[in-house]
This record gives structure tokens, C-alpha cells and sequence, in this order.
């Protein structure tokens, strides 16, 4: 039961962790001007391009003790390799290019008019994106961030090379799920967690369906 | 409103809009065939196109352009510090919120209740958006633009799509808006009845350029010379109406009482030198000509009381010598004149 609890608060911290900087990426992606977009989307989509593990590595490269970033994040108490907080970011980087892709297709879908006439009436940036962006593209938030959950409940490849299989603390569902097929006569084991991957996953997308059902009807849009 | 514009951009697709102009108006009309610049010009004094040249810019922009409003640059003012009322060809209403929320959107926001009760839309401040029907989103979104208490209202073709009598209707209330509220408008408009309705001056492009500009009348070409009289009457009897001392006959809905808005086309009166006989016509009565005007391959001719404007041909006018301050009759039948209901 740990490792179900443990996948859920890793998947969760993750879609969290990866919301913000997803939406501002997927915002200059839509509406930023400039080359520099080309170059940003090839970056935002290399973890999902990349073998897991190589995505891990150099993960393991930036973050381990000795790495340019872990050594800083050490010395302020956050240790990154091998710890919780290493299986959260790695489960947070490979769903990031999915959060991405689907919330710059929530962005590209609302009518650029809708911006202009907010501003026109003396908007500023921000009350825009607060008031007319943000409520409109909700629906891709929602399906983005359930989609980025779910990926990072399936998270391996990345998770095992960054945070280890270190039992109660990175031993997520599927690590645990390969700990016992590697072990003699846990194959009841292996079922029960299985199930619960297959539980997860179903209530995962029925979620998802309800959230988008009620947004969609406050908005009184056809379904 | 003094309106002084200069433009020379160049946009995607080969398309270039250079003009300049100076008016001096409260309404002012952008007419000409589709493409000729018009919206974009409208956008241009939005501020939804960058005033400068600049990479990158909306469809490839280049160039330059300079706005001035009674003695303001808006220039350099972004759409968001430029106060205008823009309201473009589809109502582009904020969809997850209703009626009274869009209409407050406006951190300038003011006088709503008096906005809402001028364009009949009151009780629709709960709705949403997706509930209203094509009319009522577009006065809604004409509301927003006013209840943000602009220095200028932009409209573009704010009539498209709907149907004659809905049309008629809407241009009858913008007339009372625009006199009520007397905000400076330019009006985008394919339409000539809503032209002469409205502006007081009119420009004509054509492929980016100002191939005309002057009064309505003037500017307007023949084909495009559909003019409507909107008057108010007063129901004195079953089928008949009080408009400005004249009793018209014409087939009312029952139970109509009250001031009713009519309209008239300028093409379904005629004149007389002298009182006709044995006309079909329900409504004869004397009256004046004001003034005889040019209106492309047609004249236009004004008479009082009530006051109306009837196109004419150029022989019919000569054969009539019609000229201010001749004694003429005015011949209307019955089925010309339209209720447009309660004014």
C-alpha cells in the first residue's frame, strides 16, 4: 500500500511541480515572436524523445552531490539523487513535455480576439492572462495535468537511474512491480500492484472526464 | 472629434495601406469593397498593429503610422492605454462569463445601468453568452465597448449577418446611442442605409488607398444608394399613425399602441407637383422640398414635415423641377412603411 500512496504523492508533486513552468513555457510558445521558439520547442520535447534512462542520467549529471546544481540544492537541505525528491523530478521532466504540448494546444485554441478586445477595454498583461486566458484554457490544464499524472505514475526508465529503488522513499509502483517480478514467489505481489496501477490509471481518466464535463458545462459549451 | 491619420504599411501577402487624412467629425464611415483596407485601418487605429515598424509584427508588418485624436498621439499607446471601444465584426463576447460580468469587464467600467437599460439588455445580465441569441450578443458587445467609456468607438460592420428587419432595428437603436452618448465613432460598413444613417462624413478606399472622401452623399456610389427614412409615430387608430402631425395608414400588428420606430425606404416614396387622383396610395399629403442633392447616378431629395429623403432619377427631377422650396406631394403606400415596434 506504501508504494500506491508514495506513486500518488510523487505523481502529484510532480504535475505541480511541472504546472507553472509548462504554462509559461507553452505561453511564449503561443504567443512569444522570435526564432528563440524553434530552439525552445526542439529543448521542451527532448525528454520525450530521449531513451528514459539517458533523460535520468543527465538528470543524475546535474543533480547528484557533484553536480553543478545538486551540490547547491544539497547545501540548502534538498537533497536531490536518490531521495524523494529525485523521483518527483524525474517523473516532473519526462511529463513535462506532454503538459506542454497540450497546454500550448489549450492556449492556440482560444480566439486571439478574445485577448485583443480584454486589452482594448484597459486590461493590463497580466489581468488578461488571469481573466481571459487562464478560464479559457482550463479544459487543457486539466486534460494536460491529468495526462502529465499519469505519465509520472508509469515513471521508471529516469526514476531508477535519478532516485534509486530506495524502499518507502523512491520505490514507486512501477520499481516495485520490478522488485518483486525479480523476486522468487511474489508473483501475488506482482498482481496486487499491478491491479492497483490499472485502479489508478481508470480513476485517473474518469477524473479527468468529470472535471472537463462540469467546466464545460459552466461554460454551457456542448461536450 | 478631429482625427488626423497617417499610414504607409506594408503587409503580409503584398497588401499595402498608405493613406493620410484629416476630419473633422462626430461619425465617420470607411467605405469600399471587400479588401480594400478598411478593418484594417480600424485595427491600425485600435492599436491591435503595432504603430511602428518592427520585426515580427502581426502578418509580417511593416511601416509606418500615426493617429492623432483631438490632439493626442495615440500612437505610442498600446491597445490596452489607447480607450477605445472596438467592436469588431463578430461580438467576440469572453465566453466563460455572462452578460453583467462581460459588460464589467472594464477596469473603466461606468453609467452600466444606463448602457444596459439604452440598448434593451437589462434583463440579460445573467445570461451567457452561448444563450444569446446573434442580435442580442452583438448589442451586448457594443454595451461592453460604451460601458468602458471610450474616447472613441470603433465599429466594424456591426450589422453583418443579421437578418433586414433585426438590421433595421439595430440601425434605429445605434442612432439613439450614438446621439445619447456621443462618443466619436468610426463606423466599418458595406451597407450605404447605415452610412447615411449614421456618419456625418465618409471616406472610400479601395486597395489600401483614400480614393474619396466628403459627405455620405458624395462619397457614396450608385448601387449602393439604399437609403431608409427611420421616423417615430404615434398610434392613433387601428392601422393608423401620427408621424410629425401626418396621419399614416398602414397595416399595424393588433394591439399596437404607443410610439412605434417605423422605417421607409427612400426608393418607395414618390412626388407629385400636383394632388394625384384616383391613386391606389393610402398616404398623400403636401409638403416642401428642403434640398436637392447628388447621389452617384441619383439625386437625392429632402422634403419636411415629417423629413424625408427619396432618391430620384436626374430626368425625374428636371421634369418635376424640383428645387428647394417647391410645393410638392409625397405619395407613400401603405405596405412601405415598416413597424420596427415600440421605440
Amino acid at each position: 500500500m506504501s508504494a500506491v500512496w508514495l506513486s500518488i504523492s510523487v505523481a502529484t508533486c510532480a504535475t505541480l511541480l511541472a504546472l507553472p513552468p509548462a504554462l509559461a513555457v507553452a505561453t511564449l510558445l503561443e504567443h512569444g515572436r522570435g526564432r528563440w521558439r524553434g530552439a525552445l520547442y526542439v529543448l521542451v520535447l527532448l525528454p520525450l524523445v530521449l531513451p528514459p534512462v539517458v533523460t535520468g542520467w543527465l538528470l543524475l549529471l546535474t543533480f547528484s552531490p557533484n553536480g553543478w546544481l545538486g551540490a547547491s540544492l544539497a547545501g540548502l537541505g534538498l537533497p536531490v539523487a536518490f531521495h524523494w525528491l529525485g523521483a518527483v523530478l524525474a517523473a516532473a521532466v519526462v511529463g513535462f513535455p506532454l503538459l506542454v504540448m497540450l497546454l500550448s494546444s489549450a492556449l492556440r485554441s482560444i480566439d486571439p480576439r478574445l485577448r485583443a478586445v480584454a486589452a482594448s477595454l484597459g486590461a493590463s498583461r497580466w489581468q488578461v492572462f488571469r481573466r481571459v486566458t487562464l478560464p479559457l484554457a482550463w479544459p487543457g490544464i486539466l486534460s494536460g495535468a491529468s495526462l502529465c499524472f499519469a505519465r509520472a505514475l508509469g515513471e521508471f526508465g529516469a526514476t531508477i537511474v535519478v532516485a534509486g529503488h530506495v524502499p518507502g522513499e523512491t520505490s514507486t509502483l512501477p520499481l516495485q512491480i520490478m522488485a518483486a517480478m525479480e523476486r522468487p514467489g511474489a508473483e501475488a505481489e506482482v498482481s496486487a500492484l499491478a491491479a492497483a496501477s490499472l485502479l489508478l490509471g481508470v480513476v485517473c481518466v474518469v477524473a479527468h472526464r468529470m472535471l472537463l464535463g462540469r467546466h464545460r458545462a459552466r461554460l454551457e459549451l456542448p461536450a | 472629434m478631429k482625427l488626423s491619420v497617417q499610414v504607409d504599411r506594408s503587409f503580409g501577402g503584398g497588401f499595402r495601406l498608405a493613406l493620410a487624412f484629416d476630419v473633422d467629425c462626430s461619425v465617420l464611415a470607411l467605405v469600399g469593397e471587400s479588401g480594400a483596407g478598411k478593418s484594417c485601418l480600424l485595427d491600425l487605429l485600435a492599436g491591435a498593429l503595432p504603430s511602428r515598424r518592427g520585426g515580427g509584427a502581426r502578418g509580417g508588418a511593416h511601416g509606418e503610422a500615426r493617429v492623432l485624436l483631438d490632439g493626442v498621439d495615440l500612437s505610442p499607446l498600446p491597445l490596452r492605454a489607447r480607450r477605445v471601444g472596438w467592436v469588431s465584426q463578430e461580438p467576440a463576447l469572453f465566453p466563460h462569463l455572462d452578460v453583467a460580468a462581460n459588460l464589467q469587464f472594464s477596469p473603466h467600467a461606468g453609467g452600466l445601468r444606463e448602457v444596459t437599460d439604452a440598448l434593451d439588455i437589462s434583463h440579460l445580465l445573467q445570461r451567457m453568452p452561448a444563450h444569446l441569441s446573434g442580435g442580442e450578443r452583438r448589442r451586448v458587445a457594443l454595451a461592453r465597448a460604451l460601458v468602458s467609456r471610450p474616447r472613441l468607438l470603433l465599429l466594424d460592420e456591426p450589422f453583418n449577418g443579421l437578418d433586414e428587419r433585426r438590421r433595421r432595428g439595430a440601425l434605429s437603436l445605434l442612432r439613439r446611442v450614438s446621439l445619447r452618448f456621443a462618443v466619436p465613432t468610426v463606423l466599418v460598413s458595406h451597407v450605404a442605409e447605415e452610412v447615411f444613417g449614421l456618419a456625418d462624413h465618409a471616406l472610400r478606399l479601395s486597395a489600401g488607398r483614400l480614393v474619396a472622401q466628403g459627405r455620405p452623399a458624395a462619397v457614396l456610389r450608385a448601387g449602393e444608394t439604399c437609403v431608409d427614412n427611420h421616423l417615430v409615430g404615434r398610434v392613433r387608430g387601428p392601422d393608423e399613425v401620427e408621424v410629425d402631425g401626418i396621419r399614416w395608414q398602414l397595416p399595424l400588428p393588433e394591439g399596437a399602441e404607443g410610439e412605434l420606430a417605423l422605417a421607409v425606404f427612400a426608393h418607395d416614396l414618390l412626388l407629385a407637383r400636383q394632388a394625384p387622383v384616383g391613386l391606389s396610395a393610402r398616404n398623400i399629403w403636401p409638403t416642401r422640398v428642403l434640398s436637392v442633392e447628388p447621389l452617384g447616378d441619383t439625386l437625392l431629395v429632402r422634403v419636411e414635415r415629417p423629413e424625408l429623403v427619396l432618391t430620384l432619377t436626374r430626368a425625374a427631377v428636371d421634369e418635376l423641377q424640383l428645387a428647394p422650396g417647391v410645393d410638392v406631394f409625397v405619395v407613400l403606400k401603405a405596405t412601405s412603411v415598416v413597424s420596427l415596434g415600440r421605440a
